[in-house]
């Protein structure tokens, strides 16, 4: 589909050539990864090729795209000559380079693409907003080494805008999608995260998960006990927390605002005795106990006492499939936003169904 | 119609569209934490604002002469202190639950028949208007814990309930509301204490029924302090207190503009 549009000249074709987590494993992926200061080399070496008259760079973790615009004779020719780029780049074999999955979009599809990649719905975890900061970086970064002109500046600005009517329009943001951002929303509702006091009773890979995400939302400090005190130390170290032997852990579990539990005890380890005497010590401060284990560590009794608020991994999960299903919910309205601002900007849009997700074996889509 | 009558429709009316909107826009998960959020009850706060300001004229004192003005001033004072705590304590949905109370005040004072008996000509004495006004600013802290309350028993119910969905994204935290109700239970019971010591000043009788009233809402007051200040009580029975605890001054108006 190659024709001018109001921000594509005559004679000039935007394209968009691109790997991501759909259509490319992570060990490839991890290959042809552009580093933050190898991007705008990258950029600025696409931008000399001979009929390339823009370029941008686009490499996070779950995605490589190269965008730019070119004055060659028609979209594939550009989206080869892309293609070869890379080979040279990351000097891949022949037989390397025909066994990756590129999405080869123009004009329009290009765009289109752009937009849903701003807007959270071409990633991973649906509607994370991460990728905006991401691709608002890359931008910027172009910007700087005046690897960009008026096309590419005015088809981000115009993503950047779309990006935000979809996150304020829709509820593709609304709930939490993962165990981790769950706990995050919880302590949230219960308490000011920046005075939230965090601790880790066992050290399980999903129990580190979440004070990561506490952390990294504000929480003001960590405590981390564990049978092994050496992997206490270890995961305190980590996180930047203090570690504690597991036969003191009681004692201190008055100061913790946020208990979360992951041991591998086959029976209970905090019950409803204890908390009620830690309530009592607290003030009747709430408390959120985030049990993480299998089975579950914490006395379900414990929920009645008042001020606690108990969540297993069960009520988690079931939460983090709410807010994925809000999402889903959400995505046709989004889409809707999308087609409205390319037919604005002077795209066509697509008035029969979404667009295919990249990656897949699509028709609209041509992958080699 | 009257000026000042038509300035409380329109207030009425500010304060009904706001709570309208708000309710569909959660209901719609559009609701997004925005200063516009303001505006109606700020509206409100200004037509209310003329509202008193006119009837003081023609009343030539405080506009605190009838039933319906009593509420009007309540209405008037919680917006004001919504205005004043919302901001700090980034509690801009209380405001939602603001609404429909003042709404309902307002509504009252429109619907309640005028009152038959002509109230006796006294003059106009400026410590006694300081203390109805003072006093009604205090009750107007205490509706707004009370609205307060309900929030908090809301989120935690929510949180309770595993139900994290819609409003639940929208509530504070228990923990801000749990100290929002204490200081507005504060504040109330500070202003309460001002205007009762200024009644020793009027040397009003002491049987007098207001005054006993107003010492009956000081003490569920006082008392509700002593517990969060002793910690005897959980912020869960606090919130419990400072909602149905406001039933006592709310039903007391009437004695005191009737007494």
């Amino acid at each position: 589909m190659d024709r001018a549009t109001a921000i594509i000249p005559p004679g000039s074709h935007l394209v968009c050539l691109g790997l991501n987590y759909r259509s490319t494993p992570v060990e490839l992926r991890e290959r042809l990864a552009f580093p933050e200061e190898q991007a705008n080399i990258a950029a600025a070496k696409i931008h000399s090729l001979p009929g390339f008259k823009e370029s941008l760079v686009l490499s996070t973790c779950n995605r490589v795209e190269l965008y730019a615009t070119h004055e060659l004779a028609d979209s594939p020719e550009g989206h080869e000559v892309l293609r070869r780029y890379l080979a040279e780049h990351f000097e891949l074999a022949d037989d390397h380079l025909e066994a990756l999955v590129f999405y080869r979009l123009s004009n329009d599809e290009a765009a289109r693409h752009l937009f849903r990649v701003v807007s959270g719905l071409d990633s991973m975890v649906l509607g994370e907003t991460e990728i905006f900061g991401q691709v608002k970086a890359a931008y910027q970064r172009a910007l700087a080494g005046a690897t960009t002109g008026r096309t590419l500046n005015k088809l981000f600005q115009q993503a950047f805008t779309v990006g935000k009517r979809v996150r304020n329009d829709t509820t593709i943001q609304r709930g939490s999608t993962s165990v981790g951002s769950v706990a995050v929303d919880l302590a949230e509702k219960v308490f000011d995260l920046k005075q939230c006091r965090v601790m880790l009773v066992g050290a399980g890979e999903m129990s580190r998960t979440c004070a990561q995400s506490l952390l990294s939302r504000g929480a003001k400090s960590i405590i981390v006990s564990n049978r092994s005190y050496e992997r206490a130390e270890e995961l305190a170290t980590e996180m930047g927390g203090r570690a504690m032997r597991f036969d003191e852990w009681e004692d201190a579990l008055h100061e913790a605002d946020v208990i979360i539990s992951s041991t591998s005890a086959p029976h209970f380890v905090i019950k409803q005795d204890l908390i009620e005497r830690v309530m009592r010590q607290r003030r009747w401060e709430p408390m959120l106990v985030i049990d993480i284990a299998v089975p579950r560590d914490v006395d379900p009794a414990v929920d009645k006492i008042e001020g606690v608020y108990l969540y297993d991994i069960d009520a988690l999960q079931a939460i983090a499939d709410d807010g994925r299903r809000e999402r889903q919910r959400a995505l046709s309205s989004c889409e809707q936003i999308i087609e409205e601002q390319l037919a604005k900007f002077g795209f066509t849009p697509t008035h029969t169904s979404p667009p295919p997700e990249t990656g897949g074996a699509t028709t609209e889509y041509s992958t080699t | 119609m009257d000026t000042d009558a038509l300035l409380l429709l329109l207030a009425t009316l500010a304060c009904v569209g706001g709570v309208v909107h708000a309710v569909l826009a959660l209901r719609a998960g559009s609701w997004k934490n925005s200063r516009l959020h303001w505006l109606p009850l700020t509206l409100a706060f200004l037509l209310l604002t003329g509202f008193l300001y006119l009837r003081g004229q023609s009343n030539g004192r405080c506009p605190l002469t009838t039933m319906s003005e009593v509420l009007i001033f309540i209405g008037w004072c919680i917006v004001m202190m919504y205005l004043l705590v919302g901001p700090a304590f980034r509690l801009s949905l209380l405001g939602v639950f603001t609404s429909p109370l003042v709404a309902m005040l307002l509504v009252l004072a429109q619907v309640l028949p005028p009152s038959t008996s002509p109230r006796p000509e006294r003059p106009i004495i400026a410590l006694l208007e300081l203390h109805a006004a003072v006093s009604l600013i205090a009750y107007a802290a205490f509706a707004l814990a009370c609205v307060t309350g309900v929030m908090y028993l809301l989120q935690e119910r929510l949180l309770k309930k595993h139900q994290i969905s819609g409003l639940f994204y929208q509530l504070p935290p228990i923990n801000g509301l749990a100290r929002a109700i204490q200081r507005l239970i504060w504040i109330g019971l500070l202003l309460l204490s001002v205007g009762l010591a200024i009644s020793f000043a009027l040397e009003i009788e002491v049987s007098n029924p207001k005054i006993i009233m107003a010492w009956i809402v000081w003490g569920l007051y006082a008392l509700i302090s002593l517990l969060m200040w002793r910690h005897v009580t959980s912020p869960r029975q606090t919130a419990w207190l400072a909602a149905a605890g406001f039933a006592i001054p709310f039903f007391s108006l009437w004695i005191v503009t009737h007494g």
